[in-house]
Parts: C-alpha cells; sequence; structure tokens
C-alpha cells in the first residue's frame, strides 16, 4: 500500500536549543488512521507542525502525499487539513464567517463553499450558533468549529492535534463517527494526536508513541498491548479452600501466581485458552470457583508502561507497572 | 490570488466594523489633533502682527495664517499614528494562532499580506479627510480658527491631495505591518515603533516649516515621505509659490518611497509566514 506520510530522522531544534523532536522516521499508509501518543511536551504538535509545512525540520526529511514539505510546501498544503491543537477561530468573527474565511483562502468559490459549510455546520452542530461570534463559543463548540474549520478543503490527508480535547461524550461519539466517515467515503489519511487512549484503541490502525522527542514504539493497538505482556486470570476460590499456589503455577502457560486470599492472579500470555485448565486444576483438588476474569492489558498500560518513569518512581500503588520491566521497546 | 487578496479583505473589514473603539479613536483623533494642537499651539499668536509676524508669513509659503499651515501638515500626523495600529493586528493574529492557520492554508502569501495592506492603508487614510473637514469647519465656528483655502481647488487638486495621502498610507501600512509580522511581543512593537514616530514626525514640515530648521534637518526634510505628501496638499490648498517643485515630482518621490517600503515590507511577511 502506498506510503502517505513518511519522515526520515525527523528532528527539530528549537531556537533556544530545545530538541523537541529527535530522529523520528515513520509512515502512514494511505486511508489510514494513524494515532501519535506521548505524554506533555513529548514533541507531537512540534512534528504535526513540520509535517503540515508550518515548522521548518532541523534536520531530516519528511513527505506529505508524496510531496517534501520543505521543498514543496504549497503543493502540500492544498492536500491537507489541520485541526490545530489551540484554537485558531477569529473570536470577532462569526463561526460561518471563519469558515468563509477559511474557505476563500483555500480558494473556494461561494458556489463550492456556501453548500459545504452549512454541511459541515450541520455535521458539528453548529447550525444554530453559526452567526454568532465566536466569542460567545463554548470550549467545546470552539473544539468542533476548529473542525469543520480543517477539513473545510476536502483534504486528502487530515491532520488531528487533540481534537477532541475537552468535548463531551456525544460530542467525541459524533466526532469518531466523523473521521470513520471521512475515511471511509473519501479514503482520507488521518494522522490523529491525542491523549485519550480509548481514543486511539477504538479509532486507529496503527500507532507510535513518542517521548522526549523518541518515536519509543509503534504498531496496532492490539501489537503495541501485546508487547507489554501478559494478560491476567483472576481466580476467585469459594468457600473454604486450601492454597491453590502450587496446583496453579504447575498449569502449562501461566507464568506466575500470586494469591491475596481467595483471589488468584495468574500471569499467562492468553488468558482465554488457559480459562479451561484452569478451571480443571481447581476441579481436581475439589475447590469450587465462585469467579473468573481475564484481564488484557490495555494501552493505558502501555502508555504509562512506556512514558511514565516519572509516575512510578513516585511509588503509585496502583502503578500498572508492577512485575514485568519495561518491555524492551525503548529505542535510543 | 484575487480571491485569497479579496477574503483577506473582507475579514480585515469584518474586523473593523466590530470593534467599534477603533473607529471612534480614528474619528475623534484629528479632532482632538486640530482642537488640542492646532488651536492652543498657534504660531500666529506667538508672532503677533510686528515682530517676526512677516517673516512667519514667507515661511509658510503663501499659506494664509498658521493654523491652515498646521491643518494641512496634520494629514502626515494623522496618516502615521493611525497606520500604527495595523502591525497590532499582525501580533494578535500571531498570538492567537490565527496566523497559524492562515499560514497552514495554500493562498500566496502576498495575498494574505496585501489584503491586510490595502484595507488598513485605506482606513489610515480615512480620518485625513476628516481633519480638512473638521479645519474647514472650524472657520465657521466661533472662538474657533479654521482652515482657509486660497483661492478654488480643481478636481486634478483633490485627485494629487487623495493619491498623496494614499502613497503616504501605503507606505506606513506596510512599515508598520512589517513590524507587526518581524517582533513577537507587543513591549518590542511599541518600543520599535514609538522610537520611529516621532523623530519621523519632527524631521517634516508637518509642523514647523522647513526654512526655519537649521541646515542638515532642511535636507532631511526635504526628502521625508510626510514632507513630501504635505507638500502636495499644500500646493494644492494655498496655490503656493515658492516650492523648489510641483506636486508631480513629490508624487513620484512619494510613490518611489512607497514602492520600496512596500517591497520591504512584503519579504519581511513573506519570510515571517514560511516556515520557520
Ligand atoms: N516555540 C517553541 N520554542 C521552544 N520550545 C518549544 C516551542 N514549542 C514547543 N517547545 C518545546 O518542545 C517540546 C515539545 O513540545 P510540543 O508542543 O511538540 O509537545 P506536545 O507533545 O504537543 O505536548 P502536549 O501534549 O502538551 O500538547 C516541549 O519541551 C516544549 O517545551
Ligand atoms: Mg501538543
Amino acid at each position: 500500500m502506498e506510503h502517505v506520510i513518511v519522515t526520515e530522522g525527523l528532528g527539530k531544534r528549537y531556537a533556544d536549543g530545545v530538541d523537541a523532536v529527535r530522529d523520528v522516521s515513520l509512515t502512514v499508509r494511505g486511508a489510514e488512521i494513524y494515532g501519535f501518543l506521548g505524554p506533555n511536551g513529548a514533541g507531537k504538535t512540534t512534528t504535526t507542525a513540520m509535517l503540515t509545512t508550518l515548522l521548518r525540520p532541523t534536520y531530516g526529511r519528511a513527505e506529505v502525499a508524496g510531496l517534501d514539505v520543505v521543498r514543496r510546501p504549497d503543493a502540500v498544503r492544498r492536500r491537507i487539513g489541520i485541526v490545530f491543537q489551540r484554537s485558531t477561530a477569529d473570536a470577532d468573527l462569526t463561526g460561518r464567517e471563519n469558515l468563509e474565511l477559511a474557505a476563500g483562502l483555500c480558494s473556494l468559490s461561494r458556489a463550492e463553499s456556501r453548500p459545504r459549510i452549512r454541511e459541515l455546520l450541520e455535521r458539528m452542530d453548529l447550525s444554530e450558533a453559526a452567526d454568532r461570534r465566536v466569542r460567545s463559543y463554548s470550549g467545546g463548540m470552539q473544539r468542533r468549529l476548529e473542525v469543520a474549520v480543517g477539513t473545510i478543503q476536502d483534504p486528502e490527508i487530515l491532520f488531528l492535534d487533540e481534537p477532541t480535547l475537552g468535548l463531551d461524550p456525544q460530542s467525541r461519539a459524533g466526532f469518531w463517527r466523523y473521521v470513520r466517515e471521512l475515511r471511509r467515503k473519501n479514503g482520507v489519511t488521518v494522522f490523529l494526536t491525542t491523549h485519550y487512549l480509548d481514543e486511539a484503541d477504538a479509532l486507529c490502525d496503527r500507532l507510535s508513541i513518542i517521548d522526549r522527542g523518541h518515536l519509543i514504539a509503534s504498531g496496532t493497538p492490539a501489537e503495541l498491548k501485546e508487547r507489554r505482556g501478559d494478560d491476567t486470570i483472576e481466580v476467585t476460590l469459594a468457600g473454604e479452600a486450601p492454597d491453590l499456589t502450587a496446583a496453579f503455577a504447575s498449569v502449562a502457560g501461566v507464568r506466575a501466581v500470586a494469591r491475596d486470599g481467595a483471589m488468584y492472579r495468574l500471569k499467562c500470555a492468553r488468558g482465554e485458552a488457559l480459562v479451561t485448565k484452569v478451571a480443571l486444576a481447581a476441579q481436581s483438588r475439589e475447590v469450587e470457583i465462585a469467579r473468573v476474569v481475564v484481564r488484557k492489558p490495555s494501552l493505558d498500560e502501555v502508555f504509562l508502561e512506556m512514558t511514565g518513569r516519572a509516575y512510578r518512581a513516585e511509588g503509585d500503588p496502583n502503578g500498572s507497572a508492577k512485575g514485568a520491566p519495561p518491555g524492551g521497546a525503548r529505542a535510543g | 490570488m484575487w480571491r485569497e487578496f479579496l477574503t483577506v479583505v473582507r475579514r480585515e473589514y469584518l474586523k473593523w466594523v466590530r470593534v467599534p473603539v477603533w473607529v471612534s479613536a480614528y474619528f475623534v483623533l484629528p479632532f482632538v489633533y486640530l482642537v488640542l494642537f492646532g488651536q492652543a499651539f498657534n504660531l500666529n499668536n506667538l508672532f503677533p502682527a510686528g515682530g517676526g509676524a512677516a517673516e512667519l508669513r514667507t515661511a509658510l509659503l503663501g499659506a494664509p495664517d498658521y493654523f491652515s499651515y498646521f491643518t494641512a501638515g496634520i494629514i502626515g500626523f494623522v496618516i502615521l499614528t493611525t497606520s500604527l495600529y495595523a502591525g497590532t493586528g499582525v501580533l494578535f493574529d500571531k498570538q492567537l494562532g490565527i496566523q497559524s492557520r492562515m499560514s497552514s492554508t495554500p493562498a500566496p502569501r502576498s495575498a494574505l499580506f496585501a489584503g491586510s495592506l490595502v484595507f488598513r492603508s485605506m482606513m489610515a487614510m480615512l480620518p485625513c479627510f476628516l481633519a480638512i473637514a473638521f479645519g474647514l469647519a472650524f472657520a465657521h465656528v466661533p472662538g474657533l480658527v479654521g482652515l482657509t483655502v486660497n483661492g478654488s481647488v480643481s478636481a486634478l487638486g483633490v485627485g494629487e491631495i487623495v493619491l498623496a495621502a494614499a502613497l503616504l498610507s501605503l507606505m506606513f501600512t506596510a512599515l508598520f505591518l512589517a513590524f507587526g509580522y518581524a517582533v513577537d511581543t507587543n513591549e518590542s512593537y511599541f518600543g520599535v515603533t514609538s522610537l520611529l514616530n516621532l523623530p519621523l514626525l519632527f524631521t517634516s514640515n508637518a509642523m514647523f516649516p522647513q526654512s526655519t530648521m537649521p541646515g542638515w534637518l532642511q535636507s532631511i526634510s526635504a526628502y521625508n515621505p510626510i514632507s513630501l505628501a504635505v507638500n502636495v496638499v499644500r500646493e494644492n490648498l494655498f496655490a503656493t509659490v515658492g516650492y523648489p517643485f510641483g506636486p508631480g515630482t513629490y508624487l513620484l518621490g512619494l510613490a518611489l518611497w512607497a514602492a520600496f517600503l512596500i517591497g520591504v515590507a512584503l519579504l519581511v511577511a513573506a519570510r515571517e509566514l514560511r516556515a520557520k
């Protein structure tokens, strides 16, 4: 499949010496929704700005739609849409006027832009507020307007920098629907920056995690979760039961067992495959099982595991990083 | 190109009508200058008939009195002050992310610049015509001195005055837009512009006759664009003799200044709107 975004050793050092992005190489395929995750200050916005021709890379190379972002910025700008992390609407103008402004700057004629603007306002649930000044919009309304402005020119590639920050659940779901639809109907490629891991999990085909300017992991959400390692089977025994630690530990595939009263936590590669064997082990000692739960590692865990040293250092009691050391995915 | 340009002009217009503080500032400014400066600071009163009055008359190059002379000069002053606003708009756009949005579109950078330049310079020009209107009106207000026009002004003369004001507005608006693009903080913008403002004014003949200046200042004043524009206005309003050149020459000088400053500003804007 064609690669729509390609970076090779991309880096940005700001004038004050901050190395915001270091040696990032990634590829995004056509019509893919690609997640770009990382903690605050990791370099997500900086990377997005380089890909959207707004910042000049200090080193390395980036191509968007097969066009070098430094040498062909105008051609790149004609093909992309951007939803900025910070709202870019003019607060003195109305929502509609902001859309008209963006449309005009993208060289859309009145005849082309009018129905498009109406449709976007409708879509973003802003029709009623369309003729009010943006100054009076709520945070979520501004965010939705930003999405509308960013997609005004029907982009081939859409860059979304934390597009759902501060949106309520309905708006968020509506936004997800919109992004999926853009991809399905128009084959739009999406580069999405987010802090919401459920969002990345639900929306992204592939994603990468950036930390302090370094790309530290990439893959599909499933691959990353797998790399994080073990599933956990939680078995709770019924009634007065003998200690089954040894029995569970001897089940083939179980890597570790921890007991907490009547509850046992079994670490293994794929929990659902072992549930029967674990149940049989209990049955053979004539112990009843009250409850079995298989827990998958979440993207949250992966994320914290890879980027959350600070949390762990503070000794967060619920820290997801008890147990296995980081998955060795850290580059550089 | 044309559509993008008109889009920027429309935005400037919408912002203009929505922020009435500016509108009133533009309209009040010439009034205040004429009342406070023009009435109080009247050289005619400093040289009562006799001592120096004749010399002053000569220095005014045919203007009937100092207030009339000053009113014609205020045009340069007003345009300089109102053009100052141009750069602050750019600064706000930068700080509010609006400039990122505009730079991210495929619109030609020159259209982004030209749209702001054209609309803002036209607006900067408006109040100087108000100044002339106020000056003329004052002549009919008891207790105030007013602007007296010698003879009649031809249609060509009016055209020359408008052209001079337009060229002066264009060059100053370009200059201040360039500062707006080039600096990052409000402090540095106002630092630079206030350093520039008074020297530009006082090295011109807007307020004081050139012949009363020391030699070195006279040579600066002769090339100061404010002087050039004011010369065009005075020559037309006062049917004056005693200027080394006709209005056409001064207009040519203004056009050269405008071309130079707009060119420089365009380069600055293009550089600042490019990826950095
Ligand atoms: N204009 C700038 N000048 C200097 N340093 C900057 C500039 N912009 C960002 N940085 C620095 O670059 C690093 C990366 O910033 P960036 O905005 O790309 O992070 P981010 O991943 O988008 O963070 P967030 O999740 O908070 O939006 C940070 O250390 C930041 O302080
Ligand atoms: Mg960011």
